[in-house]
């Protein structure tokens, strides 16, 4: 299936869904007026994305976000409940959740995911701001 | 015509508000394609600003003459000779800008731009079903915009501050029931745009007292629409639960709003093409401080307690549950913990939404955190609460520096 590229704008994540070569990013701000009207689609394409994936190897997330408001958090999260989903189902998926090493919010945030989807290998990662 | 006057902002003089290219209407001389160019030359010369002239042929508008072009060719050698006695046509533009004099603003503008530089430079010609009534330019008609534009500015500010001074009014029975009974406290309300997603209640019984700080999805208008509908919940859960059992009450909300607002799970309905359906709720600290044995019970929906004792090192959080009050994924059912804390003599309690945590800020472009309001609250834990507010305000300005506000703040704090 087709790749999904979006680019970054200011009040949304550039998403960069290679699903051929399985490897998903999501990086950037997120503070959309409708956020549903903006991950609508993209949850879409990930949930047939996962239907239909024959992938050999493991399935790699990227979740690089400085700054996410209340709506997105709920959509950030129904994307990673969908590669839960998938995980349970017996599909490799390693999910990167990144934080810079002085960021609490972020590092909390991924620590409640981890928390939250036990069956989802969720790897919270300390990286330095570039 | 729908023209009426309007007085702007900042000036007496009052703006004519424009809504249809009739409003822009300049009568202006034509010729007919009989007219020979001496004509043409004639009315150029006797009126220097004329850009275009219309040729009109019974009526109806047929082309446009542009001043530059039919000087230029005129001033090339023999060319009056040959042509001042010749039909109009031949300099003509025979494709102009014909609008409607009903056609709005808006169409006109997209039109113009449509037309690309010629429409700029040469304006209109103005018609009324097809019978001509004279030209318009494009500095008129970006005139016109710019007015509508500042008007309709002007009206949704108003209204938006009109909003504002609703929600206020909303919360000063809390403000002052706050100040009559807590000796000394703080309140931070700061919204993102005028009006707040961000709301509270404050209420004093007599063996103790209600605190409600929550957080609506959504900020400005759409956040405050939330909070006017959580505050009336919080107000009807509050007849049917005791006063003194924040699970309870945070439960009953939460049924409220589902019911009311159908927030059903539609999400997790199998489907990934979901009907964009509102699924809104709201962050929330419930809590309720008994005076008597000095007890706080707080349940949270994601919005933490925090907490300093007078022999205290750290600051202390409980954390809420994960569960935000309201939303489709929550359940009709879902149960919130109430924790029951002490609270020694000198106890400071504070209340926070996440606009002050998450606010980027800093060198590196990070949200403000968790730890740095601790370290803070904890190097002014000596000073009064209104102190205390001040501290914590400017290390969020210092923080911010030029990054835009992204969220409402808030803040509930008390020292018992």
């Amino acid at each position: 299936m087709e790749n999904l590229y979006i680019p970054a704008t200011n009040e949304t994540p550039e998403i960069n869904f290679r699903f051929s070569e399985h490897q998903l990013h999501v990086s950037g701000e997120s503070y959309p007026e409708n956020a549903m009207a903006f991950y609508a689609p993209i949850r879409a394409s990930l949930h047939n994305y996962l239907d239909r994936t024959q992938a050999q190897g493991a399935v790699e997330a990227h979740f690089s976000l400085r700054y996410f408001n209340s709506s997105s958090t709920k959509l950030i999260r129904s994307l990673i409940a969908l590669m839960h989903d998938s995980a349970q189902a017996g599909k490799r998926i390693v999910t990167h959740w990144y934080h810079d090493p002085d960021d609490d919010m972020m590092s909390e945030f991924g620590n409640d995911l981890k928390d939250e989807f036990r069956m989802l290998d969720i790897r919270v990662v300390a990286l330095e701001t570039a | 015509m729908d023209q009426h006057l309007l007085a702007t902002n900042d000036e007496a003089a009052p703006v004519r508000i424009i809504h249809h290219t009739e409003g822009l209407l300049l009568p202006c001389d034509s010729v007919t394609p009989a007219s020979p160019n001496k004509d043409v030359f004639a009315i150029f010369e006797a009126q220097p600003d004329m850009i275009g002239l219309p040729v009109v042929e019974n009526g109806q508008p047929i082309g446009l003459i542009n001043r530059n072009i039919f000087m230029q060719s005129m001033a090339r050698p023999f060319h009056r000779e040959v042509y001042l006695n010749k039909s109009c046509i031949a300099f003509m533009d025979k494709q102009p800008l014909i609008v409607d004099k009903k056609t709005s603003i808006q169409d006109l503008s997209f039109k113009v731009l449509e037309g690309g530089q010629k429409a700029m430079n040469d304006g209109f010609i103005i018609a009324d079903d097809d019978r001509y009534l004279g030209v318009g330019t494009a500095q008129d008609m970006l005139r016109a915009i710019a007015n509508l534009q500042a008007d309709k500015n002007r009206l949704v500010m108003e209204s938006i501050d009109y909003a504002s001074v609703i929600q206020q009014s909303l919360s000063r029975p809390s403000r002052e029931a706050m100040r009559k009974t807590l000796a000394d406290h703080f309140l931070i309300w700061e919204p993102r745009d005028i009006v707040s997603g961000d709301f509270y209640h404050f209420q004093d019984y007599e063996d103790g007292f209600l605190v409600v700080l929550f957080d609506c999805t959504g900020h400005g208008v759409p956040g405050a629409f939330m909070t006017l509908i959580m505050s009336a919940f919080l107000q009807s859960a509050l007849n049917t639960v005791s006063h003194d059992d924040p699970s309870a009450i945070i439960g009953a909300v939460n049924r409220l709003v589902k019911t009311a607002m159908g927030n059903i799970d539609h999400q997790h309905a199998g489907s990934a093409d979901e009907e964009e359906g509102a699924d809104d709720g709201m962050d929330a600290a419930f809590c309720w401080v008994d005076r008597r044995n000095r007890t706080l019970t707080y349940a949270g929906a994601h919005l933490p307690l925090l907490l300093l004792g007078p022999d205290d090192q750290e600051v202390r959080i409980v954390e809420g549950d994960r569960q935000g009050v309201g939303y489709a994924a929550t359940p009709m059912d879902q149960v919130w913990q109430n924790h029951e804390v002490a609270l020694p003599e000198g106890t400071c309690v504070y209340f926070f939404t996440d606009g002050l945590v998450d606010q980027l800020g800093g060198a590196k472009r990070i949200a403000f955190g968790k730890r740095r309001t601790r370290e803070i609250i904890l190097r002014h834990r000596r000073q009064t609460m209104p102190e205390q507010r001040a501290a914590l305000l400017a290390a969020l300005k210092e923080y911010q520096g030029t990054e835009p506000r992204k969220d409402d703040v808030s803040a509930i704090a008390f020292r018992l």
